[in-house]
């Protein structure tokens, strides 16, 4: 996955902005989104610069950092994923989350994207854009600036990934994939880019239009994983989603325990509300050594592996001679949960119940999300029995496709489930 | 009868033809400085007349009304009221629908409408202060660490009303973007130095305002000295751009209906705001000692901190939000005026339509900070289709030149729609915008989402947050109150730091 930020400011004066502070911070706040790349573009009189770095923001990038009141940015969770910058016949610098349907690789494929549009918005830029969009399949959203001093962007028509836009007082712009990033730069308020849907920020002016054609099929994935708890996407407050999750686990299957866990982060929020709907008590049950770091998008297991361990170390207190259920938010491969079922196990934990806040992942994802290959899934090869006797849990749960449509609040034929259920969109 | 109207824009358009419906069958003639399309028809089919004149010369104006022998005037824009064209016009025995000089002050000097609501400590005021140069400003505004709160989150404002331009709001609230945002206060502060040159007509120039957030609106009414009769609520939308982004502008829409406040406010805001802009009323007839007659209007913010709250006051009709008012108003206008000359509004009845009114302005691109790109583009309407989709068209900022229409660097039009369904008005005018073009192929631009069900929602959550905050408030006896507290220092109320300031200075 990607996380990209773009930032414009207009009127009198718009080039005393300096944009990579936001940028620095925007990024920052999606840094969940990848953590492989991370990447800036920024213009200052027409002319752009691009900075392709490895690693965190915040490694990454340090001050001095590159200057220019239009900017761009991107974080990535594949190696040498960077902005894409075609100089020909139009010079631009695209960044891209999710994958156009024109390459199997998520770089080419944007690179693709990138270079059709360079090619098309020589005039009618708005829709030119939109015919591009209504023409490539695939579940992506983009930002591009341009020599001309542009930012253009938009969603599939599909609307698989998230784009939100925002505004600072009388001046800025702001586009991200998610709210949060509008949120850590001080933005006023956010709204969705449309499904399907084409907008354009110039020196003068904003134009956007939406496709006829389109349709609905978010990510689901986003809810219950990508997405920070407190964005809001496509209208939809991510945290109310995990707290319904939390509810529905609960509800499923009543059994008894005495203290639920989470494995944070993406699965504190379904603790507390598993807790509040079951009557048993929440606590925490790790602490982090280190950084947060994102471990089911690690590139390697070796690096998935240290992640965990250096991630969860159980507080003994919480689980000692205790009956725990403990909830985490996916299950790619198991051995991650395995290894922290362990763990709970040696510091004293009676029995470990397991629940996912999450459908098996069974199936690829067609738009960009690494998933391992069919054989690594151990939710598509083997029963809950099964997974649980592996785990060494009492008991395997996972929410169901539907259970989760109902915790998102929209009907499955508007999400993209694919990964779930193998029917994709 | 003949009525004199003075001004250009859509606002003026909308109070002529208001007027020229009237069971009266008035002539119109009007003033204004370049030839508005949609006045210079109205004026024709009335047989009256469209004279071009400099609006803001009073003896002009002044010759002109006397030799036409009108009936009364009305003055559109708020410019000539600073100008005394009413006092002149009142000279020459002309009554006339405009706020004299003396009263239109609370319109033209930001800081003395500020000054005077705290002298006489009326509700829905902020904090502030004056400066007469940027360097006073920047020394104020760049101190971070041991500063009051609000001197770090402001509105900075030209001192005096400009033409709707300048104002910039910061919300310094992130140290990490503290530099960012430090720089760019800096710059405007400048700039507004600059900007001020022009107008020689007040000391202040620079207004630093605490920053507030909450919805929007105008509360518009009539007034003749005594009686004050409040129209519909109507909030404007003041960013270029959708989605609330971009450069202010003079307001790119409006909304206003069914009900005389809008959907996303409560009745008792409303009566409380008509309590609020009475008090102004009131307390600037009582300073300058002028009865204050013809329109007065509050733009205004239901804020976290103070419930309704003054933003800075109009001494005349809002440009939108003139066009929604006119259409809902179901009363005869002209009987409203005679009312307001002669001084019995309370003896009248003012009815409205309980309808739901849309109104967008389109503008050429380069408006509102490039306006020498905005300018000279000829324009073409197809008004038929306008019509046919049920809307109205109200001629701004263009100019009829050798049977020609150019674009004048302002909002070239705007659209207005009527309906039960705000959403359906919205998107009804979104499709009119497409039968407006610029001959040249220069850009046009307007905003797709006013009245949309989105920016709707959006207002309702935001009128529901500072609404439950300003009622705890008043349930704990604390609306208005702010406390900081600074190390070496201890406690400070900004507000009695405020009020101890203005005892100094006067
Ligand atoms: N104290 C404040 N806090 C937050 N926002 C503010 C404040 N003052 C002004 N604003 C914002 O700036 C806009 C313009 O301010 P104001 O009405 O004072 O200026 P103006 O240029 O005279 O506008 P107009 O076009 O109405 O004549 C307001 O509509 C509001 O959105
Ligand atoms: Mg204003």
């Amino acid at each position: 996955m990607t996380g990209i930020f773009g930032f414009y400011p207009f009127g009198e004066g718009r080039e005393k902005w300096e944009a990579s502070r936001f940028i620095y911070y925007g990024l920052s706040a999606m840094q969940g989104r990848g953590q492989e790349t991370v990447s800036f573009a920024t213009i200052k009189k027409g002319k752009i610069e691009v900075i392709n770095r490895d690693g965190l923001v915040d490694e990454a990038f340090k001050d001095p950092l590159p200057e220019g009141y239009i900017g761009l940015g991107q974080v990535s969770a594949y190696p040498k994923d960077y902005l894409i910058h075609v100089k020909e016949p139009l010079e631009l610098v695209l960044a891209g989350d999710g994958k156009p349907a024109l390459h199997e690789d998520k770089y080419e494929a944007f690179k693709l994207l990138a270079e059709k549009l360079a090619f098309a918005i020589d005039k009618n830029p708005l829709e030119e854009t939109l015919k591009i969009i209504e023409e490539v399949k695939g579940g992506y959203s983009f930002i591009a600036i341009t020599e001309r001093e542009e930012m253009i962007f938009g969603r599939d028509l599909m609307g698989v990934k998230p784009l939100e836009v925002g505004s600072v007082g009388f001046d800025l712009g702001i586009v991200a994939s998610e709210s949060c990033a509008l949120d850590v730069i001080g933005a006023q308020s956010s709204s969705s880019v449309k499904n399907g849907e084409a907008i354009i920020f110039d020196p003068l002016s904003i134009a956007r239009k939406s496709s006829t054609k389109a349709k609905c099929a978010y990510c689901s994935f986003e809810y219950v994983y990508l997405a920070r708890a407190d964005s809001i996407i496509n209208g939809i407050p991510i945290y109310d989603v995990r707290e319904n999750i939390g509810k529905i686990l609960a509800q499923k299957n009543k059994v008894k325990a005495d203290v639920i866990i989470g494995i944070p982060d993406t699965a504190i929020p379904f603790s507390l509300s598993y807790s509040k709907e079951a009557n048993i008590p929440a606590k925490l049950g790790f602490i982090r050594t280190g950084r947060h770091t994102r471990t089911a998008i690690k590139p390697t297991q070796m690096e998935r592996l240290i992640g965990v361990q250096l991630k969860l170390n159980p507080i003994s207190s919480s689980v000692d001679g205790k009956d725990v259920i403990l909830i985490d938010d996916s299950v790619v491969r198991g051995n991650t949960l395995k290894n922290t079922v362990w763990n709970l196990k040696r510091k004293g934990a009676k029995r470990v119940q397991v629940r996912i806040g999450s459908p098996l992942i069974i199936s690829h994802c067609p738009f960009g999300t690494e998933i391992p290959q069919k054989d690594e899934l151990i939710g598509r090869a083997l029963s809950k029995e099964e997974i649980a006797e592996i785990i060494g849990a009492d008991s395997f749960e996972a929410l169901t496709p539907e259970e989760l449509s109902k915790a998102i609040g929209l009907d499955k034929a508007k999400l993209c489930m694919g990964c779930f259920t193998g029917e994709y969109p | 009868m003949k009525i004199l109207g003075i001004g250009n824009g859509a606002r003026e358009h909308a109070i002529a033809e208001k007027l020229c419906n009237s069971k009266y069958n008035p002539k119109i003639y009007w003033i204004t400085d370049i030839r508005n399309p949609g006045l210079n028809r109205i004026c024709k089919e009335t047989n009256g007349e469209l004279l071009l004149a400099n609006t803001l010369d009073a003896e002009k104006v002044g010759e002109i009304a006397e030799r036409l022998k009108v009936d009364f005037a009305f003055v559109g824009p708020e410019e000539p009221n600073f100008y005394g064209i009413p006092d002149e016009l009142e000279r020459r025995k002309i009554p006339c629908i405009g706020a004299s000089k003396d009263v239109a002050i609370i319109e033209q000097s930001k800081a003395m409408m500020r000054r005077l609501q705290w002298e006489y400590d009326l509700p829905g005021k902020l904090l502030f202060k004056t400066f007469k140069s940027s360097e006073e400003a920047y020394q104020v505004l760049k101190n971070y660490e041991n500063t009051l709160t609000w001197l770090q989150n402001v509105a900075l404002k030209p001192a005096r009303q400009a033409g709707g331009k300048g104002v910039k709001v910061v919300e310094d609230r992130q140290i990490y973007l503290h530099e960012e945002k430090s720089k760019f206060k800096s710059f405007h502060v400048n700039w507004l130095e600059n900007y001020m040159k022009s107008y020689s007509d007040i000391d202040d120039k620079i207004l630093v305002e605490e920053n507030v957030w909450g919805p929007e609106y105008t509360l518009q009414c009539f007034v003749d000295g005594k009686t004050l009769i409040p129209m519909p609520m109507v909030q404007d939308n003041k960013n270029a751009h959708d989605f609330d982004i971009g450069t202010e502008t003079g307001g790119m829409g409006s909304i206003a209906g069914p009900k005389m406040f809008l959907s996303f406010m409560k009745e008792e805001e409303f009566q409380s705001s008509v309590e609020i802009v009475k008090g102004m009323v009131k307390a600037i007839q009582d300073r300058s000692g002028k009865k204050y007659k013809g329109i007065v209007a509050g733009q205004m913010m239901m804020t976290e901190v103070e419930g309704p709250t003054i933003i800075e006051m109009y001494s005349r009709l809002g440009d939108p939000e003139a066009l929604n008012v006119l259409s809902m108003l179901k009363s005869d206008l002209v009987d409203i005026c005679y009312a307001i000359i002669e001084e019995r509004l309370s003896k009248i009845k003012v009815e409205f339509k309980e309808i739901a009114t849309v109104v967008k302005a389109i503008a050429p691109k380069g408006y509102p900070d490039f306006r020498n790109l905005a300018k000279n583009h000829p324009v073409q309407v197809d008004e038929e289709s306008i019509i046919k989709n049920n809307c109205k068209l109200f001629w701004g900022s263009c100019e009829l030149k050798d049977g020609e229409l150019l674009t004048a660097g302002s909002r070239l039009l705007e659209i207005l729609a009527e309906g039960e369904d705000m959403n359906e008005c919205s998107e009804r005018i979104n499709k009119c915008m497409s039968y407006v073009k610029l001959k040249d192929g220069w850009g046009l631009y307007y905003r797709s989402d006013i009245g949309s069900k989105e920016l709707l929602e959006r207002r309702e959550k935001m009128a529901d947050r500072a609404r439950r905050l300003y009622q705890y408030r008043i349930e704990k006896g604390i609306l208005g109150k702010r406390v900081d507290w600074l190390p070496k220092i201890g406690k400070i109320d900004p507000v009695r730091v405020l009020r101890d300031e203005l005892k100094g200075n006067g």
